[in-house]
């Protein structure tokens, strides 16, 4: 599959503003969306792809095994939550204090990481060339095992990095999905653990990667066949139109092409 | 937004009619830009801060008293020289003249050869036509050469002292006839006039500036007018665009004509056909009124009507829709067009179903779709004006069915609801990504559902009224069976889920398969069997289907019956059933006269016959026949001779003896066990 992509920057004092444009113009209410979002990397050629899904999609997977194969990349595992998977109380590792006041909300907690579905996400690195205009570039996803990644994914070559959590609003404008979000991170108390989070911390202690309070505004389409000419210049041309249809109010343009290498060094 | 724009021009501008003057607010861009003496403009306050208040604007200009009075010797010379006579000088006469220049303007004399030529007939009017034009090109002609000789005039001037720049702008044949710089201009004194002419020229001067000055000021005290009659018309047609979006209506901005508001009031989830046209544009007529501009669509109200066709005779007709109290107003103008949308789309959703169900007995005209639901019944949809609906009340030839005819209307418009919420549903979640194939969209489920319903309604009473029939002639025979019944049992469960809203979830109910269950157990202990009746709407195989399952301890070869689609054949097989364990409960009543000297025993020998044999002692054979069907359950005994065999029709042995049930017959009859008792006797 390809996924063809515009962003653009979203000032937190234009947020409110823009919602209600998108709701407007997709003619629906915003959809919530909170995912946790793991960083994994390829320590070693993962050889076993093949074992991974369904393989009917053809040329697609044959290109994604190749590629696999070839160089190592940055995968990324994505899992939904909801907000009230977020502990209500204070993080565990915060003073007792915190703790004390929270008491009776310990309940809320309810977060159950074994069964936590997961889905992995590989993104390949942009194309170049000519297209400059629009961010393209190849994905894949497959559904995982729920509950504990780690283990399977070091079976299958690849190393826990990070995680983070993505939380946004997404509108559906026929093809074209928009997802309004932000990155948030996660407290950091000490070291930065070597494996997934089993609590989740309270959501107010989640901060934003981007100081301001910005978002990203992401539109994206994605194309079963990215050889087939026709499909990719009609994703192209639904991608423009929303561009001049939102250009009042945000200006969409493509990604720095090296932002979004996902190869691993 | 619109609240905002709505309000604006009111505050705008705010015009007297009566006065002669006009008030401006003060955010009117108008300020005394000419100097007071001119008009002699008399601001209520200077202060700034008063400003804001309106102020007072005479147009008119004030006519000053001469400071140097006519002398009466010129007074009678101009009369004199403008009358002729003192004599026809009245004042009735002058009064009739000032009326006459009162009316007459400018370019009346025009208007007046406008008038004439409307009365000539074509022929004429196109010579004048013609005349007319070849008159427009002579005088642009003429104009042309007088601005060229002007333009050589003034090229052949300039070129003394500018003599490239002029060059460029000389014909060719001045050019030839006269070198550059040939002619010069120089300043001359003019002779100096006499006083008498200069006064004149003065005063004809003020008099044309007075004229002047009146004439602007009717034109501006005019354009007041008819800026306050503006203001009026739009102050009304913005109240009622606001009254329209009080009601809760979506108004917006046409897309193609940017300047119009229009309200929508279409459903966002219909097929592109129908969304795009549920947007009307609100516009204003001259007097302010609101008018709601629907295009080209035709502006009766129209409904689907729903009949039901008995044995030929039309037995129910539905109610179309309201006819709108109050037709004026623009709310109900509004809900009608809405309506009346809904309807057209309902049908053209009814029409586009209804040809994939031909192969199920559906058949369209071009304005009418009939629905077979059983032999005899048939349900009629067309698209009918809801005037029309009234005068053909009288062609329905009973009401009876009334109000299943509005039942179904009643459901298939939930039904078309129901797939605009699942538009809404698809078109929010996630897109798959972008194929070479679009999936066509399917057609709505409105009248599947409908027809699968009622199919299996009358399936079920069918099958309640053969089983009635059945039981009541076991019951004659004084036999003793239970049947039950659960209908629909499909539909009177709903699953809680938080996925969907319940209305949603409910609506989901009838689309699903339908299924009914009977059961009854029989005569004989641990027999039973079981009747389930199944429709499917959508998913094929559609139509309804009979389960027969069955639990004979005597017959354990007997197979149950899957997937039964006709009546017939149903009717057959269970009383076939039936009829085996009546055979079965025959056999076994023997034990507990075994005992009793002298009786026979029977004993089931070819069970899917209804046949039992006894032999007695002494050797005979005797043989039952038990026949059963939903009218009448009868059993004959024949006496066989020995080395006979079974083999040989027993027709054309007379009977011994024979017993016919039959519900309702008169008479004290025998029960069975009684006739068997009979029976066994040797």
């Amino acid at each position: 599959m390809h996924e063809l992509l515009l962003f653009a920057s979203v000032p937190a004092h234009q947020h409110h503003e823009l919602l209600q444009q998108l709701a407007g113009l997709t003619a629906m209410q915003p959809r919530h969306r909170l995912e946790r979002r793991l960083v994994f990397k390829a320590y070693r050629k993962p050889g076993l792809t093949n074992a991974r899904g369904g393989t009917n999609q053809g040329a697609d997977i044959v290109r994604l095994n190749k590629m696999l194969n070839g160089g190592m990349y940055y995968t990324q595992v994505v899992g939904p939550i909801s907000e009230a998977d977020f502990d209500t109380q204070r993080s565990s590792s915060g003073d007792p204090d915190a703790a004390m006041s929270g008491t009776d909300e310990a309940a809320g907690s309810s977060y159950d990481y074994e069964n936590q579905p997961w889905k992995l996400e590989f993104r390949d690195i942009p194309e170049a060339g000519t297209r400059s205009t629009i961010t393209a570039r190849l994905t894949a996803s497959a559904t995982l095992p729920k509950g504990d990644i780690v283990t399977p994914m070091n079976a299958w070559g690849y190393s826990f990095v990070t995680e983070y959590v993505v939380e946004g609003q997404v509108f559906i404008h026929n093809d074209i999905v928009i997802f309004l979000h932000r990155v948030l991170q996660y407290p950091i108390h000490g070291q930065e653990p070597h494996e997934p989070r089993r609590q989740l911390p309270s959501f107010r202690d989640m901060s934003p990667l981007e100081r301001t309070g910005s978002y990203i505004l992401q539109a994206a389409i994605t194309v079963q066949d990215g050889s087939n000419q026709e499909l990719m210049r009609t994703a192209f041309q639904h991608l423009f139109g929303l561009r001049e249809q939102l250009k009042s109010a945000v200006r969409l343009e493509h990604a720095d092409r090296l932002s979004l290498d996902t190869r691993a060094k | 937004m619109i609240g905002s724009r709505a309000r604006t021009p009111v505050t705008w501008i705010r015009c007297s009619r009566r006065s002669s003057l006009i008030e401006l607010s003060s955010r009117l861009p108008l300020r005394p830009a000419c100097s007071p003496s001119t008009w002699g403009h008399s601001l209520k306050s200077g202060s700034p801060s008063i400003m804001a208040d309106s102020f007072k604007l005479p147009l008119r200009p004030v006519i000053e008293k001469s400071d140097r009075p006519d002398s009466l010797p010129r007074d009678i010379a101009q009369i004199n020289a403008q009358w002729g006579s003192f004599r026809e000088l009245t004042e009735a006469s002058l009064r009739e003249k000032i009326e006459a220049d009162k009316d007459k303007d400018p370019w009346a004399e025009e208007d007046e050869a406008d008038q004439e030529t409307a009365d000539v007939d074509t022929s004429e009017r196109m010579e004048q036509l013609y005349k007319r034009r070849a008159e427009i090109i002579q005088f642009a002609g003429e104009a042309h050469a007088e601005a060229s000789f002007a333009l050589d005039f003034v090229s052949l001037l300039l070129s003394k002292h500018n003599p490239r720049q002029a060059e460029t702008t000389m014909s060719l044949f001045l050019k030839n006839a006269a070198p550059l710089g040939s002619l010069n201009s120089e300043v001359i004194d003019p002779p100096p006039r006499p006083d008498t002419a200069l006064g004149d020229i003065k005063s004809v001067a003020r008099g044309w500036r007075l004229q002047n000055f009146n004439n602007a000021a009717s034109k501006l005290l005019n354009a007041g007018l008819r800026l306050n009659v503006e203001v009026d018309a739009e102050t009304e047609y913005w109240g009622q665009v606001l009254a329209v979006k009080e009601k809760g209506w979506k108004v917006c901005r046409l897309p193609r004509d940017g300047q119009a508001l229009g309200v929508q009031y279409g459903f966002l989830e219909a097929t592109p056909l129908f969304r795009d046209r549920g947007l009307a544009a609100l516009r204003r007529a001259d007097d302010g009124k609101l008018v709601l501009d629907k295009g080209l669509v035709p502006r009766k109200t129209q409904g689907v009507r729903v009949r039901i066709k008995y044995q030929g005779r039309i037995i129910g007709c539905s109610k179309v829709c309201r006819p709108s109290q109050d037709v004026e107003s623009t709310e109900s103008r509004i809900l009608q067009a809405r309506d009346t949308l809904f309807e057209e789309e309902l049908f053209y959703e009814i029409m586009r179903e209804a040809r994939v169900l031909g192969n199920q007995g559906v058949t369209t005209r071009q304005n009418l779709v009939k629905v077979p639901v059983s032999e005899e019944q048939e349900i009629l949809l067309d698209l009918v004006d809801w005037d029309q609906d009234h005068a053909s009340e009288e062609a329905a030839s009973s009401n009876e069915q009334n109000a299943l005819a509005d039942a179904i209307s009643h459901s298939i418009r939930i039904l078309l609801t129901f797939a605009h919420r699942q538009n809404l549903r698809r078109r929010t979640e996630p897109p798959l990504p972008l194929a070479p194939k679009r999936r066509p969209v399917s057609e709505y489920q409105i009248l599947r559902p409908v027809m699968a319903y009622l199919q299996h309604k009358s399936h079920i009473q069918w099958l309640e009224s053969f089983i009635a029939s059945l039981r009541r002639v076991l019951e004659a025979a004084d036999i003793k069976c239970d049947f039950s019944a659960t209908q629909f049992s499909s539909i009177g469960v709903l699953q809680p889920n938080h996925l969907f809203p319940k209305v949603e979830s409910l609506v989901g109910v009838f689309l699903a398969p339908f299924e009914s269950t009977f059961s009854g157990t029989l005569i004989t202990p641990r027999s039973s069997f079981k009747v389930r009746i199944r429709t499917n709407p959508t998913v094929p195989p559609v139509g309804t289907f009979y389960d027969i399952s069955v639990n004979l301890p005597q017959f354990p070869e007997v197979q149950p019956l899957n997937r039964v689609g006709l009546q017939g054949e149903v009717a057959q097989a269970v009383t076939h059933f039936v009829m085996l364990d009546l055979a079965a409960a025959i056999s076994l009543q023997n034990p507990k006269n075994q005992g009793s000297p002298g009786k026979v025993s029977w004993e089931v020998a070819y069970p899917h016959h209804g046949e039992l044999l006894a032999r007695d002692t002494a050797g005979q054979s005797k043989k039952m026949k038990v026949s059963l069907s939903h009218e009448e359950l009868n059993i004959q005994t024949y006496s066989l001779s020995r080395g006979e065999g079974f083999a040989k029709p027993v027709a054309t042995k007379s009977a011994l003896l024979s017993q016919t049930w039959k519900p309702g017959a008169s008479g004290p009859q025998p029960s069975l066990v009684e006739f068997v008792a009979q029976a066994s006797r040797p």
